[in-house]
C-alpha cells in the first residue's frame, strides 16, 4: 500500500516537471523567442510532422506517411536552426507582421522510458491569428521523447500528428 | 459547350487583357462569371495533370484527384493501362470513392450499392432484376475521362474528345518539360506523399508565376536566400544571364544559364543534391538532353497551361486546383531520377519538403503574396485597376539558336503575356481549336 502511494507521488512529480517544461516551451513559441525555443532540442533531434491522408477504415495503416515519404516537417537540428534564423532575417514576409499564436498543451500521458528518454504524448490546440483577421486553429497530438538534461529536459524526438489531411492554411510558417 | 450563356463573361475577357498595352484588369482574378467561363472553356478543353505513373504502380491502385473542379478517380487497370472517371455515382450522384488513394477491386457506392469496375463501368445493381428489370450497364457507367495521355512518367487527362494529341498540345514546350522528366535513362519516380494545402487566391497567380516570374525570387524569397546562401545573395545587380520562353499554347518557363548552378540548387534542396546535379546527374542529363539543357540551364520554373507547374532539378511538381475564383488547393510532390542513389533520393525528400511545401522556407512567401493580393481584390476599386504585365515588351524573338519558341531575357513577362493570350483566346473563341491556327503570327507577337 505504502509502495503504491510512493509510486503515485513519483508519477505526479514527473508529470508536474514535464508539464512545466511544455508550458515553458509553449510560452517561448507564443512570445516568439525562437532561439531560446531551439535550445530546448537535443543536437540529434528528429522533428517530424507526417503527411496524413483520408483513408477508409480498413486501410488506416496507410493514413500517415512513412519514413520514405515526404512530410510536412522532417527536420534535424540544422534545418530547425535555419527556420529559426529565417525569423530573424528582417525579410521573413510570411511572418512579418508576425502571427499571434497561443499553444495549449494538454492530455499529458507518460508512456514510459526508452533508451532514448521518456516517451510522452500530449494533445495540442494551436490558435493562430494574423494580419487583419486571418484565424486558424490546429489540433493534434505530439509524441515526444524527452531526455533528462541539467535538472530539466531536452526534446530528443518529436512527432506531430495533425488532425487535418488537406492543410487548412496557406503556409506552415510557424511551429506547432 | 455546356449550353450555359457565357456571353457577358466572354465580353469581359475580351476587354480585360490587352497584350499590346501589356495590361490586365484585376477582375480577371476575382470575377465569378469569368471563373465559371474558365471552368468550361479552359479546364474542360485543356490537358490536365492527373498522376505520376509510380503513384499508381499496380492494378487496382487508384488516386482521387481533380480536373478543374471535377473530382475524378485515376485507376491503374489490369492490363497496365490507366483510366479516369468522374467520382460520381450515376444513380443519385453519391461520391463513389472516398479515399485519397489506395487499392481497389472495384468501387461500390455506399448509398444504394451500385458497383463499378476499375474502369468506371457499372457492373452490379442491387435488386436489379426485381426493381428495374434491366439497367443498361454501359450507358450508366461513371463518366469516363475520354482522353488519357502518358508522357515520360506523367499521366494527363482531357475532357474534350476532340483535343489535340498531348505532344501537339505541348508543342516546343516539350523541350523544356523534358528537363524535368528525361535526364536519366531510368526515368523518374515520385517520392511518396502529396502535400495538399489551401491558399485563398486565384489559380492564375500561381500558374502565371511559375510560367513567367523569376523576377520575384530575389525579393520575395530574401529570407530563404539569407539562411541558405552564404553571403545571402545570388544574383549580381544586373540580374545575371538567363532566358524566358513563351508558347502560343500558353505554356511558359524561365531559367538561368551557367553561373550559380551548384550554389542555387544547394540552397534550394541541399548540398547533396547540388553535388548530384554537377556530377552523375549531369553526366546522364548531358548525354540525353545535350549540353544546353543538361549543363547550362538551371533554376528553371515552368507551367504547362493551365495549372501544372514544376521546378526541374529542384524536382517539386504541383497542380493548382481551382476552388472558386478566390481559392486554390495546392497539390505538390517531388520526383527523383529512378536510378539515383538512396542518399540522393533522401536528400531530395527532405530538401524538397524543407524548401517547397506548405512549410517550405521558399514556398511560404509565395502564399503570403497571393493571399494578400486576393484580399485586396475584394475591393471594387482594386478590382477594376489595371496591372502592369509589360516587362520586356518587344524584346523576345523566335530565332534563338539554342532555345525553341519565343525567347527573351529571363527578367521579362512575355511568358505571362503568352499565358494570358491563350487564356483570353480560349475564353473568347469557344469554337476555335486549342492550338492557335495562326500560330506563327501570335507567337511572334512580342517579337
Ligand atoms: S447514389 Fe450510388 S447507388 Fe444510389
Ligand atoms: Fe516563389
Amino acid at each position: 500500500m505504502m509502495l503504491e502511494v510512493k509510486d503515485d507521488l513519483a508519477q505526479m512529480l514527473l508529470h508536474y516537471r514535464i508539464e512545466r517544461f511544455f508550458y515553458g516551451e509553449a510560452a517561448l513559441l507564443d512570445d516568439r523567442r525562437y532561439p531560446e525555443w531551439l535550445a530546448l532540442f537535443a543536437p540529434d533531434i528528429r522533428y517530424v510532422m507526417p503527411l496524413r491522408t483520408t483513408r477508409t477504415g480498413r486501410d488506416l495503416k496507410h493514413e500517415f506517411g512513412g519514413p520514405k515519404d515526404s512530410a510536412m516537417f522532417d527536420e534535424d537540428h540544422a534545418s530547425l536552426d535555419m527556420r529559426v534564423r529565417k525569423f530573424a532575417s528582417g525579410t521573413n514576409w510570411a511572418e512579418d507582421p508576425p502571427s499571434r499564436t497561443r499553444h495549449f498543451i494538454t492530455n499529458l500521458r507518460v508512456d514510459g522510458e526508452t533508451d532514448e528518454g521518456i516517451a510522452v504524448r500530449t494533445a495540442f490546440l494551436v490558435y493562430r491569428n494574423r494580419l487583419e483577421r486571418q484565424t486558424e486553429i490546429f489540433a493534434g497530438e505530439r509524441q515526444d521523447v524527452l531526455r533528462p538534461h541539467e535538472g530539466g529536459f531536452r526534446i530528443a524526438r518529436r512527432r506531430i500528428l495533425l488532425d487535418q489531411s488537406t492543410l487548412l492554411t496557406s503556409s506552415l510558417s510557424f511551429f506547432i | 459547350m455546356t449550353g450555359e450563356n457565357h456571353a457577358s463573361a466572354r465580353a469581359k475577357a475580351r476587354r480585360i487583357f490587352d497584350r499590346d498595352a501589356g495590361t490586365i484588369e484585376a477582375s480577371a482574378y476575382v470575377d465569378p462569371e469569368i471563373y465559371q467561363l474558365e471552368l468550361d472553356s479552359v479546364f474542360k478543353r485543356c490537358w490536365l495533370f492527373l498522376a505520376h505513373e509510380t503513384q499508381i504502380p499496380k492494378a487496382g491502385d487508384f488516386l482521387s484527384t481533380y480536373m478543374g473542379e471535377d473530382p475524378v478517380v485515376v485507376v491503374r487497370q489490369k492490363d497496365g493501362g490507366v483510366k479516369a472517371f468522374l467520382n460520381q455515382c450515376r444513380h443519385r450522384g453519391m461520391r463513389l470513392c472516398r479515399s485519397d488513394a489506395g487499392q481497389a477491386r472495384n468501387f461500390s457506392c455506399i448509398y444504394h450499392g451500385w458497383v463499378y469496375d476499375l474502369g468506371g463501368e457499372l457492373i452490379n445493381v442491387p435488386l436489379e432484376e426485381h426493381a428495374y428489370g434491366k439497367v443498361d450497364h454501359k450507358a450508366w457507367s461513371a463518366r469516363a475521362v475520354p482522353r488519357i495521355a502518358r508522357y515520360k512518367g506523367l499521366i494527363f487527362g482531357c475532357w474534350d474528345e476532340n483535343a489535340p494529341e498531348f505532344t501537339d498540345y505541348l508543342g516546343d514546350a516539350a523541350f523544356y518539360l523534358d528537363i524535368l522528366l528525361d535526364r536519366s535513362p531510368a526515368g523518374t519516380e515520385a517520392i511518396g506523399g502529396i502535400h495538399k494545402w489551401v491558399i485563398p487566391c486565384n489559380w492564375k497567380f500561381a500558374a502565371e508565376q511559375f510560367a513567367s516570374d523569376s523576377y520575384h525570387a530575389m525579393f520575395a524569397h530574401l529570407s530563404a536566400v539569407a539562411v541558405t546562401i552564404p553571403g545571402g545573395s545570388y544574383a549580381g545587380s544586373d540580374g545575371g544571364d538567363g532566358r524566358q520562353y513563351s508558347s502560343d499554347r500558353g505554356h511558359g518557363t524561365g531559367f538561368m544559364l551557367d553561373a550559380g548552378r551548384r550554389e542555387l540548387l544547394s540552397a534550394f534542396v541541399g548540398p547533396e543534391v547540388g553535388r548530384y546535379a554537377m556530377e552523375e546527374g549531369m553526366a546522364s542529363a548531358v548525354d540525353r538532353l545535350g549540353h544546353v539543357r543538361g549543363q547550362r540551364m538551371h533554376a528553371q520554373h515552368m507551367t504547362v497551361f493551365p495549372n501544372f507547374s514544376f521546378l526541374p532539378s529542384v524536382n517539386t511538381v504541383r497542380v493548382w486546383h481551382p476552388k472558386g475564383p478566390n481559392e486554390i488547393e495546392v497539390w505538390a510532390w517531388s520526383l527523383v531520377e529512378a536510378d539515383a542513389s538512396d542518399e540522393v533520393k533522401e536528400a531530395y525528400r527532405v530538401g524538397g519538403l524543407r524548401s517547397f511545401s506548405a512549410s517550405g522556407i521558399f514556398e511560404q512567401e509565395d502564399g503570403e503574396n497571393w493571399v494578400e493580393i486576393q484580399r485586396v481584390l475584394q475591393s471594387p476599386t482594386a478590382r477594376d485597376t489595371l496591372f502592369h504585365v509589360g516587362m520586356g515588351m518587344g524584346k523576345s524573338r523566335k530565332d534563338d539558336p539554342d532555345f525553341p519558341g519565343e525567347v527573351g531575357w529571363i527578367f521579362s513577362e512575355h511568358a505571362a503575356r503568352g499565358f494570358y493570350a491563350q487564356w483570353q483566346r480560349l475564353l473568347t473563341e469557344p469554337e476555335a481549336p486549342v492550338i492557335p491556327a495562326a500560330a506563327d503570327k501570335e507567337a511572334g507577337h512580342d517579337a
